[in-house]
């Protein structure tokens, strides 16, 4: 993968991020931090000093910008904007929800599977044949 | 005699109804299998995620211990222009097809230095324009000459002296300088671990978009069963 030439296209877009310090950190070291000509970026570190206003003005911004592809949430980041996240439905950016250091994955509070949690549990397939 | 051969035929049409009424289940079964694999494929991936991110943040951790505090924290991130060296390039798809499955592909170190590509929107070529007007006149002919000798192909060029190799050590070796010249072996590793993140997360976004699209496949076929 890494003597593989990159070659850039036009359909390339950012990976914003809403995220503790570490792993934001992380993610910077990986090349993926942009600032633009505004000095605006594409993360958002989450602090005990963030409210939860500037997290859903930074997850509002980033899911409308069209050269986003993708937005990295830490899941306990998530849970504080829960509704703003289950409501959002558009195809791109694709909202991922990451576990964070001191806050493990929890499928039962990820969006995606709560949507489809819901088919099976409210009515099943099997019982729509019936 | 009579009624026992009635009674085959009937238990033959019953046979052949109930074979028919399989094959019109059948589709609806794929679909429903098709999601269930995608989750437990999601579910499989987000697990190798949490682990790849432990490792990330042990690195990191150490680093840390190595290096100092001060000198791995968010007050010595880059915050003067500059654009993303990884990106993800999102294929939308089949505009005919019902079922938009929008597929992702990482691209990992591509040259900060000549930028020819532009994310959707050419927000990319906004800021440059920008850019170009704030700079002087002189540095500006220059730019634009620079750009016009190192096309796309400079990325694959064998004879170039940026070779792909080179371009990766020095995206790399740029995207650690914000912490010093001088860096910990552990924060290079830290630098690795969030790479192979990135590759998880390009399967994670994957696996979801088509778990997205068999669960909308499903309830459409659950709304025609209804009628």
């Amino acid at each position: 993968m890494a003597n593989r030439a990159q070659i850039p296209t036009n359909n390339s877009a950012l990976i914003a991020m809403i995220a503790d310090e570490d792993t934001i950190t992380g993610f910077l070291l990986a090349g993926v931090g942009n600032v633009d000509i505004r000095r605006k970026t594409n993360y958002l570190i989450v602090d005990s000093k963030t409210t939860v206003k500037q997290i859903e003005d930074s997850f509002k911004e980033f899911t409308a910008r069209e050269d986003i592809a993708i937005v990295l949430v830490s899941q306990y980041v998530a849970n504080m904007i829960r509704f703003l996240v289950d409501s959002y439905n558009k195809p791109i950016p694709a909202i991922l929800e990451i576990p964070s250091k001191d806050h493990p994955y929890d499928p039962a509070h990820d969006s995606v599977l709560s949507r489809v949690k819901y088919l099976f549990s409210s009515e099943s397939v099997a019982s729509d044949r019936r | 005699m009579e009624d026992s051969k009635h009674q085959d035929v009937e238990i033959e049409e019953a046979q052949v109804e109930s074979s028919c009424s399989e094959a019109q289940l059948l589709p609806k079964d794929e679909t429903v299998l098709e999601l269930l694999d995608s989750i437990n494929n999601y579910l499989l991936l987000m697990d190798s995620l949490s682990s790849k991110l432990r490792d990330g943040w042990f690195e990191l951790a150490g680093a840390r211990q190595s290096m100092g505090s001060s000198r791995v924290s968010s007050a010595l991130f880059d915050l003067k222009y500059h654009h993303a060296a990884t990106l993800m390039e999102v294929d939308h798809g089949d505009a005919d097809s019902n079922l938009k499955q929008p597929h992702f592909t990482l691209h990992k170190w591509l040259s900060t230095d000549n930028q020819e590509f532009s994310p959707e929107g050419g927000k990319f070529e906004e800021d440059e324009l920008l850019q170009r007007k704030s700079s002087s006149p002189h540095s500006t002919e220059e730019h634009q000459e620079k750009r016009s000798e190192n096309g796309p192909e400079v990325l694959s060029s064998p004879s170039s002296p940026y070779t792909p190799n080179s371009n990766i050590k020095k995206e790399r070796a740029k995207s650690l300088s914000m912490f010093g010249t001088l860096v910990s072996p552990k924060l290079r590793d830290a630098q690795l671990s969030f790479e192979t993140v990135l590759e998880t997360l390009q399967e994670v976004a994957n696996v979801r978009s088509s778990m997205l699209a068999a669960y909308e496949q499903v309830l459409k076929e659950i709304e025609i069963s209804k009628i």
